[in-house]
């Protein structure tokens, strides 16, 4: 049984009078324990469908059920322990006038869970940060370690679904490695399931068993990793994404006489 | 022909903690060709491209045993001179359109600006120009853009109003710092097939600073890869996977590939000499 299912999500914006179609019946199933990516270029509605569940944008239109229950409006704290979110940026994702602790140990506070010097402590251990960072602020972290931050932030509750919105495009190609490496270390050890946006055709191969394609707010394709990385794609648009992908740049170049 | 060569180059910075080496002793040289520089964050290839225009300002130093520009040394060149040379002999494309653009000037008023002030040019010239130049960067609705402020337009739309706006005055060296990393794969592939023939065209040199190896060993003929502030490697783009040391090596492991195994990615070794 599927564990996040969106059917036809509609959302829609009003900006000036105007009507912006930011994603239109878009239907995807993630089953328990599984890694779903999301693609496609800025504007394609990819990063809305993770607010709209999350409840940062208006769902217009159609469901979205997790467990097989429609989620509530607003989410709550049930929802809160079930589903966190990741975000692209670690410089503007974490309270800049927080040290570390506060921003790990807040939701502890809020759902009045006890024991928080230890969980505190465990999650730093978790991410691979030291665990004297515990009372140092964000402006004292590189990018990475602030996404480790956001990560251990996002696994406070223990939650069992992450939603990853572009999680490694703002880091260094190194340290990007070292991030999709803990993000597979975690959920292999806590069976996570993964909702993420990429725009990198390549970390979604890396992350991910199916993709889903989009363009202009609509669903283009669904892919399995298989039909991916053998370049099975039916639609022109996803070869075109597939044929623009820095990595088969490096492809071409290895088949050529050096 | 070398139309730019740099020896020894150092940018330092004074700080409460003593002087901080951002570059530290770069040297090349470049033709009418497409050189590279690669490197991480806070590897130096940013203030390498600034320091070629003189722009650091102080506290930040800029030492050179010499940096000949077309017979010129800018170590030498009095401020007036650089002034003559920025922009019409040399441009630079920065990073993000979202902040290096005038977001209170229309994209019109900006790209005629220099014509005007520069080259005595008049409204209707200008304006001619102006739209010629939005046109070579394949902007189809040009009109539109003229009138239109920064923040109506796409990251890509304004990257290629800078690259326009850059190209207006003809320069024989282009420094372009990271111009397509804000942009998608697709509108970057047609970023860089417009910067390929204005090199092929009017004969250009094109200095391209990237984080993108794979991007850079795609389109640039040579590559510096520059790590804390040194070149550790340089190398024909043709020849960059069969790149000895062990930080180019480390850099091209490191990047997740489509059909690669799914096991953890290794990471980058830091722990040779190079890395001092």
């Amino acid at each position: 049984m599927s564990l996040i299912e969106v059917e036809n999500l509609t959302v829609t914006f009003r900006a000036n009078g105007r009507v912006v179609r930011a994603v239109e019946g878009v239907s995807l199933s993630v089953t328990a324990k599984e890694s779903y990516g999301l693609v496609g270029e800025s504007g394609s509605g990819k990063s809305t469908i993770l607010r709209a569940i999350c409840g940062l944008a208006p769902v217009s239109g159609g469901a979205i059920r997790i467990g097989g229950k429609t989620i509530p409006t607003p989410r709550g704290r049930a929802f809160a322990r079930q589903v966190q979110m990741v975000f692209q940026d670690p410089y503007a994702s974490l309270h800049p006038r927080h040290t570390i602790d506060r921003t790990l140990s807040e939701p502890l506070a809020i759902h009045g869970i006890g024991d928080s010097d230890a969980r505190v402590m465990g999650a730093l251990d978790d991410v691979g940060l030291p665990r004297n960072f515990r009372f140092r602020y964000p402006h004292q972290l590189s990018g990475g370690q602030r996404q480790r931050v956001a990560i251990a932030r996002a696994l406070m509750l223990e939650p069992g679904i992450l939603l990853l919105d572009e999680p490694t495009s703002a880091l260094d190609a190194s340290v990007q490695a070292e991030v999709l490496n803990l993000l597979n270390r975690l959920r292999d050890e806590r069976g996570l399931t993964f909702l993420m946006v990429s725009h990198d055709l390549a970390v979604i191969d890396h992350m991910c068993d199916r993709v889903l394609v989009m363009q202009n707010g609509r669903a283009v394709e669904e892919l399995s990793r298989e039909d991916l990385s053998g370049a099975r794609m039916k639609t022109a648009y996803a070869r075109s994404l597939f044929d623009a992908s820095a990595d088969r740049m490096l492809g071409d170049l290895e088949g050529t006489p050096a | 022909m070398t139309l730019l060569s740099v020896q020894n180059l150092r940018v330092t910075f004074e700080t409460e903690n003593g002087p901080v080496e951002a570059v530290r002793g770069v040297s090349f040289s470049l033709g009418r060709e497409r050189l590279g520089i690669v490197g991480e964050s806070g590897s130096g290839k940013t203030m390498t491209g600034r320091a070629l225009l003189r722009l650091i300002r102080p506290p930040g130093r800029i030492e050179a045993d010499a940096m000949i520009f077309d017979g010129q040394d800018l170590m030498q060149a009095s401020e007036r001179q650089m002034r003559g040379l920025r922009g019409r002999r040399i441009a630079m494309v920065m990073q993000d359109p979202k902040f290096s653009l005038n977001p209170v000037m229309t994209v019109g008023a900006q790209l005629t600006e220099g014509l005007r002030q520069r080259d005595r040019l008049g409204w209707d010239d200008a304006r001619k120009r102006a739209l010629a130049a939005l046109e070579a960067v394949q902007i189809r609705d040009a009109d539109r853009v003229m009138a239109a402020y920064p923040h109506e337009l796409s990251g890509g739309m304004g990257q290629r109003v800078m690259i326009a706006m850059m190209l207006i005055p003809e320069p024989d060296l282009l420094i372009a710092d990271e111009p397509t990393s804000a942009l998608d794969v697709t509108v970057q592939a047609e970023v860089l097939s417009i910067l390929d023939g204005l090199v092929r065209d009017r004969g250009m040199g094109l200095i391209f600073i990237s984080h993108d190896l794979r991007l850079v060993a795609r389109f640039c003929d040579r590559v510096l890869v520059m790590y804390k502030g040194r070149v550790v490697e340089e190398l024909a783009a043709a020849d960059l996977m069969a790149a000895r040391h062990p930080y180019t090596r480390g850099l091209l492991n490191c990047l997740p590939r489509i059909g690669g195994a799914r096991g953890p990615l290794p990471g980058l070794d830091r722990s040779g000499d190079w890395a001092e």
